[in-house]
């Protein structure tokens, strides 16, 4: 792990100021750490020497600003650390989302869609402490170690050669201990995901365990997977706790050679007192922001383990030549004909996932296309949705649609219901630029609904994020009721419905099938994906997909 | 801490995270050799110094030298050892932990836990429960270590320069109080405000992505993406707000540590100027610096209470969330044993042909206040194949879970005669068994989920078994029964996991079997193949099978079908159909 991933910077601008802002404000806290050990030094010889507080009250009163502005330096680069924080994570957060918007849905399909939103929300998070806790310290480290230690040697050589010999061997031992501790963890890792998983697998698994009356026997295995937890975790922290341990004691051992070095000084009166708790007082604080860095590297290190995975989707420049295509986008008109897939082919990498497929919907009819899993079917539908490019000729009417056509001939609902929160009359209404709510649109979804076979949910339910709220039968049905809705609102020609009644027992069904003959007798193209007996008996037209048999 | 008003399911929670003494001890006097000690170093190097320019004998000073090494060695050792022994002893109550919180969820599962239905919120659960490591570890350690090492610090210096002890005194207890006040106050605040921006943020990320296709689909991409915008630039400013009140925690800390050193300094010269105490002259000027220097290092241990002050409203979060999931008493609707339970076949005896009867059965799940299902009369005996159908939310799974005895019921519901109600709920589910809705395999080999079923089935008996629900080709590609299926079955698809889920069943060779919605999770090509694969599988003149499924089921494999009427109930479980 780099401390500092430069494409941090180059991705957030906000970075790159709080950087600027940060190394000023650590310049400050140097110098007013230096100044307030100088007082203090001044006060206590004074002390010493005898001499009465009235001679040491303008000493004691500069100490008393240098407090105060001591504290004022702190909060302010809590402040800025987190401000860059949070602007950090909206510019980042904001550049994901436009990278992901413009690769397009087929390459979201290809990753997991819950890993790329937990990354964008509370992946980012992890940043917090990175940002305020972290980068600081190593701000810091890099401005006040060699300010530090060159006040220091200005002083005392010897003392500033104790530090400059001590400072090097922390971040050896660091890296030292950092080896052997990689190779214990990596023996240990598969063990420990293992282990750590195992309470929630018997949790988890506890109905299953019940009904085969096995849940008492869980009691020594809980016990037995944790205690093995313990035995095999204290294994590693053992050793990671060694870097620590290198790191307290390089930082103590020099302050006591120091002291030690000092006192033995003084005795010959070699040194002065003033110089020699001058340097004794700045001695701790060399180390302590390495040793800070040291202590927040774990929180830290998460934060850019995000960042990290950020910049892999960032950094990803292979271009799709959907979204090239897009961006060419253009409106044709289509008449009210036949849609024909003419040799039409879908490659993904080196595979042929469809082989020239030739079929043709007519107007008026209900089309079935079904085929065994694995077939293509969903690849096809993501096809003539243009969410994966493909070779051959798609045509309407007579008409080439090409490939960057906007697909405003065309009506869909996948597999998936994809609800979202907010009324189901908003979610049947999806995108059409006229989803006011006057009362033809309202009358328009009700009928959307009742088409698709679920009159009985209300336009006004109002369901959660993903469409919580409806039964997994209900849900595809308002799915389905969506692409009706929008075939009826912007007049679309074609509607294609993958795998809508899934989830649909045989009543549901025959709603629905009645609903898309309404929609056929409209003279519209109706594309159904489906094995289900009843909806091959319903249709005019099967089109049988065919296994690739080199597939 | 402050603001501990914590309710009483909570401190149990809380209680059962805390390790016993004896585990416990040895890390915290570690930690305290190792606070008292820096300490002690600081204090040590400033004595040793100042004596050592009154430019005494070498010997005056031998026993400082020393010092100053032993106490810059120990320290570290001493700390090293208080970080391997409480995360020792932490692990070790994670044990505790768990078991503590296993034995509260085994008598509600599965029903009494229907809000930790989703994946997502029973993973949530457990990392709960563990993350209550850091209540010892991150949160009593520290407070205790910092609180004793300054008390004996106090003492140390009030024996020096009293009035140099009392201001130190009052400058650590403003410094804990006033620290803790800001950070709780303003934390509180700011979490108050953030959180639901959060969330509102983590939901349209979540819609956005998930629903990518949907949204090019319908052309509703940009406005969405505009939303979005918006909702990350009103959490950006109240980031941005609340960014002010977040230092100031440490800037009250580093306040008050200038002001107890000031403090020293201010009564420490009239108390060398007046001489007398307990020490001699020679000795006095550089106690004295120690009682000015010591504050330092004071404050520096002290950094420790702010970070488990945040860690400690971690902890408390976590525990109440605990507490909400696992309730101390079961709820009503979840059977519990009687005191003397009836026996129908003796634990150690083999079970014999069942009949099952149910008359005007309802049952409830926890928390709601319709019945999930209602008015259920219904007959199976051995031999016989029921289809039970009926549409969504009509109660066909509250029906499954009741027969399994994870809901308690109303009306009668008999075995062979007799009320289950009198049973022990481990009898009845000898009889009845049930393959889930969404079968738990564990993270474990194929031979293995099977096994737990009937720990005596030979390898060969395993193979048979996987033969009769059509598994064996499957299996034998990944490896025969030795291939892993992965954290939660991923490397196993729907419908084969209902496979192994039914091969499970059969092993147990329950004479009731209870298959619910088999082809749920199963893509529609494949489902009627699993259905007619299982009603087969299962068949056997002396079980009784009752298969819920809302996907039709052809006559010949059926010996009776049952539709349960809808209703408007509904409960939790039941989302899937």
């Amino acid at each position: 792990m780099r401390p500092l991933d430069p494409r941090l910077l180059r991705y957030a601008h906000a970075a790159r100021r709080f950087l600027l802002v940060g190394a000023l404000l650590g310049l400050a806290q140097t110098l007013v750490v230096i100044v307030f050990a100088w007082l203090l030094t001044r006060a206590i010889t004074f002390t010493v020497a005898g001499e009465p507080l009235r001679t040491i009250a303008p000493t004691l009163t500069a100490l008393a600003g240098v407090v105060v502005l001591r504290s004022v330096l702190i909060w302010l680069l809590e402040i800025a650390a987190n401000r860059g924080a949070a602007q950090v994570k909206s510019q980042l957060r904001a550049k994901v989302i436009a990278k992901i918007a413009e690769r397009g849905p087929d390459w979201v399909a290809s990753r997991q869609s819950a890993r790329l939103s937990t990354v964008v929300t509370t992946g980012l998070d992890a940043l917090d402490n990175y940002f305020a806790r972290y980068l600081p310290q190593l701000l810091l480290t890099m401005i006040a170690t060699p300010i530090l230690i060159a006040v220091i040697l200005s002083q005392d050589l010897i003392s500033g050669f104790i530090v400059i010999v001590v400072i090097p061997l922390i971040p050896l031992f660091m890296i030292l201990i950092g080896r052997v501790t990689q190779s214990v963890q990596q023996e240990q890792w598969q063990a420990l995901q293992r282990l750590s998983t195992g309470f929630l697998d018997v949790v988890g698994g506890l109905g299953t365990l019940k009904i085969y009356g096995r849940e008492r026997r869980q009691f020594d295995r809980i016990r037995s997977i944790t205690e093995e937890y313990r035995t095999r975790t204290m294994k590693v922290l053992r050793v990671s706790f060694l870097s620590g341990f290198v790191l307290e004691l390089a930082a103590s051992l020099s302050v006591a050679l120091i002291a030690v070095s000092i006192g033995l000084r003084l005795i010959d009166g070699a040194l002065l007192l003033g110089v020699g708790l001058f340097v004794l007082l700045l001695a701790p604080e060399v180390f302590l922001p390495v040793r800070q860095v040291g202590a927040q590297f774990h929180a830290a290190s998460d934060g850019l383990a995000a960042a990290e995975e950020l910049f892999a989707i960032l950094d990803d420049e292979t271009t799709s030549e959907i979204s090239r295509a897009d961006s060419a986008a253009h409106t044709v008109q289509f008449g009210s004909g036949a849609l024909l897939l003419d040799g039409v082919s879908v490659r993904r990498g080196d595979t042929l996932v469809i082989d020239h497929v030739h079929a043709k919907f007519f107007p008026g009819q209900v089309s079935v296309v079904r085929g065994v899993s694995g077939v293509g079917k969903s690849t096809l539908v993501a096809a003539l949705l243009g969410f994966i490019p493909f070779t051959g000729t798609l045509t309407l009417d007579g008409v080439t649609v090409p490939a960057g056509a906007t697909r405003d001939w065309l009506a869909w609902a996948g597999q998936r219901p994809g609800l979202f929160r907010g009324t189901v009359a908003e979610n049947v209404a999806l995108g059409t630029a006229s989803a006011d709510h006057t009362g033809r649109n309202q009358s328009l979804v009700v009928q959307s609904l009742r088409w698709a076979g679920v009159a009985e949910v209300s336009p006004a339910t109002v369901l959660g994020v993903n469409g919580e709220g409806l039964s997994g039968g209900q849900a595809q049905r308002v799915a389905a009721a969506r692409a009706i809705y929008r075939a009826l609102a912007t007049d679309c020609h074609v509607l294609i419905l993958d795998e809508p009644s899934s989830a649909l027992d045989s009543d549901a069904e025959a709603g629905l099938l009645v609903g898309l003959r309404h929609l056929a007798d409209q003279g519209r193209v109706v594309i159904v994906v489906s094995h289900r007996a009843a909806v091959v008996a319903a249709a005019d037209n099967v089109i049988e997909l065919q296994e690739l048999t080199h597939a | 801490m402050p603001e501990v008003t914590l309710s009483t399911p909570t401190r149990d929670v809380l209680r059962l995270a805390q390790p016993r003494p004896r585990w416990f001890v040895p890390g915290l006097l570690a930690g305290i050799g190792s606070a008292v000690l820096a300490v002690a170093l600081l204090a040590c190097s400033a004595w040793l110094i100042t004596v050592a320019a009154g430019m005494p004998s070498l010997a005056v000073l031998g026993l400082a030298v020393v010092g100053v090494r032993a106490f810059a060695i120990f320290r570290s050792v001493f700390r090293y050892l208080e970080r391997v022994s409480s995360h020792d002893s932490a692990f070790r109550q994670l044990a505790e932990l768990r078991l503590g919180m296993f034995r509260r969820i085994v008598p509600i599962a599965p029903a009494g836990l229907t809000s930790t239905g989703r994946g997502d919120l029973l993973t949530r659960l457990v990392r709960d429960v563990d993350d209550l490591q850091d209540l010892p570890l991150r949160v009593v350690q520290p407070l205790l270590v910092a609180a004793i090492t300054a008390l004996l610090s106090v003492v140390g210096i009030w024996l020096i320069v009293p009035a140099a002890g009392l201001t130190l005194l009052v400058c650590l207890l403003l410094a804990a109080i006033l620290g803790t006040f800001f950070s709780g106050t303003l934390s509180a605040r700011a979490d108050r405000e953030l959180a639901p921006l959060r969330g509102s943020l983590a939901d349209e990320v979540l819609e956005i992505v998930e629903n990518l296709d949907v949204l090019t689909a319908f052309d509703a991409l940009n406005p969405r993406l505009e939303q979005l915008a918006q909702t990350d630039a009103r959490l950006r400013k109240a980031a941005l707000r609340r960014s002010v009140g977040i230092g100031v925690q440490s800037a009250v800390v580093s306040l008050f540590a200038g002001a107890a050193t000031l403090g020293a300094l201010y009564f420490g010269v009239p108390a060398l100027d007046s001489g007398g105490g307990l020490l001699s002259p020679v000795l006095l000027g550089p106690t004295v610096i120690v009682a000015v220097l010591v504050p330092m290092a004071v404050f520096e241990v002290f950094g420790m209470i702010p970070l488990a002050g945040s860690a400690w409203r971690q902890v408390r979060v976590g525990a109440s969330r605990v507490a909400d999931v696992v309730p101390t008493a079961v709820p009503g609707e979840i059977p519990v044993d009687g005191v003397d339970p009836q026996t129908l076949f003796a634990p150690d005896r083999a079970i014999g042909p069942v009949v099952l009867e149910l008359t005007d059965l309802g049952a409830r799940w926890p928390g709601q206040h319709q019945p999930g299902v209602a008015g259920v009369t219904l007959r199976l005996a051995p031999g016989d194949r029921v289809h039970l159908a009926g549409p969504s939310g009509a109660g066909k799974t509250t029906l499954a879970q009741t027969l399994v005895r994870f809901l308690d019921y109303t009306g009668s519901y008999r075995l062979n005669g007799v009320e289950t109600r009198l049973l022990a709920q481990s009898e009845v589910r000898r009889m009845v068994g049930l393959c889930e809705q969404r079968p738990w395999l564990f993270d474990d080999s194929i031979r293995q989920n099977l096994l737990f079923a009937r720990d005596t089935a030979t390898d060969a008996e395993l193979d048979a078994v996987l033969a009769r629900v059509g598994l064996t080709e499957w299996s034998r590609a990944r490896g025969g029964l030795d291939a892993r299926v992965g954290e939660r079955g991923s490397l196993v698809s729907g419908g084969q996991a209902q496979r192994i889920a039914l091969a499970r069943a059969l092993l147990a060779n329950f004479p009731v079997l209870i298959v619910d919605e088999p082809t749920a999770n199963v893509d529609s090509a494949g489902a009627d193949a699993l259905v007619r694969d299982i009603l087969t599988a299962a068949a056997d003149a002396h079980r009784a099978v009752l298969l819920i499924s809302h996907t039709p089921v052809p006559d010949e494999l059926v010996t009776a079908r049952v539709t349960l009427p809808a209703r408007t109930g509904g409960n939790p479980q039941d989302q899937s159909m």
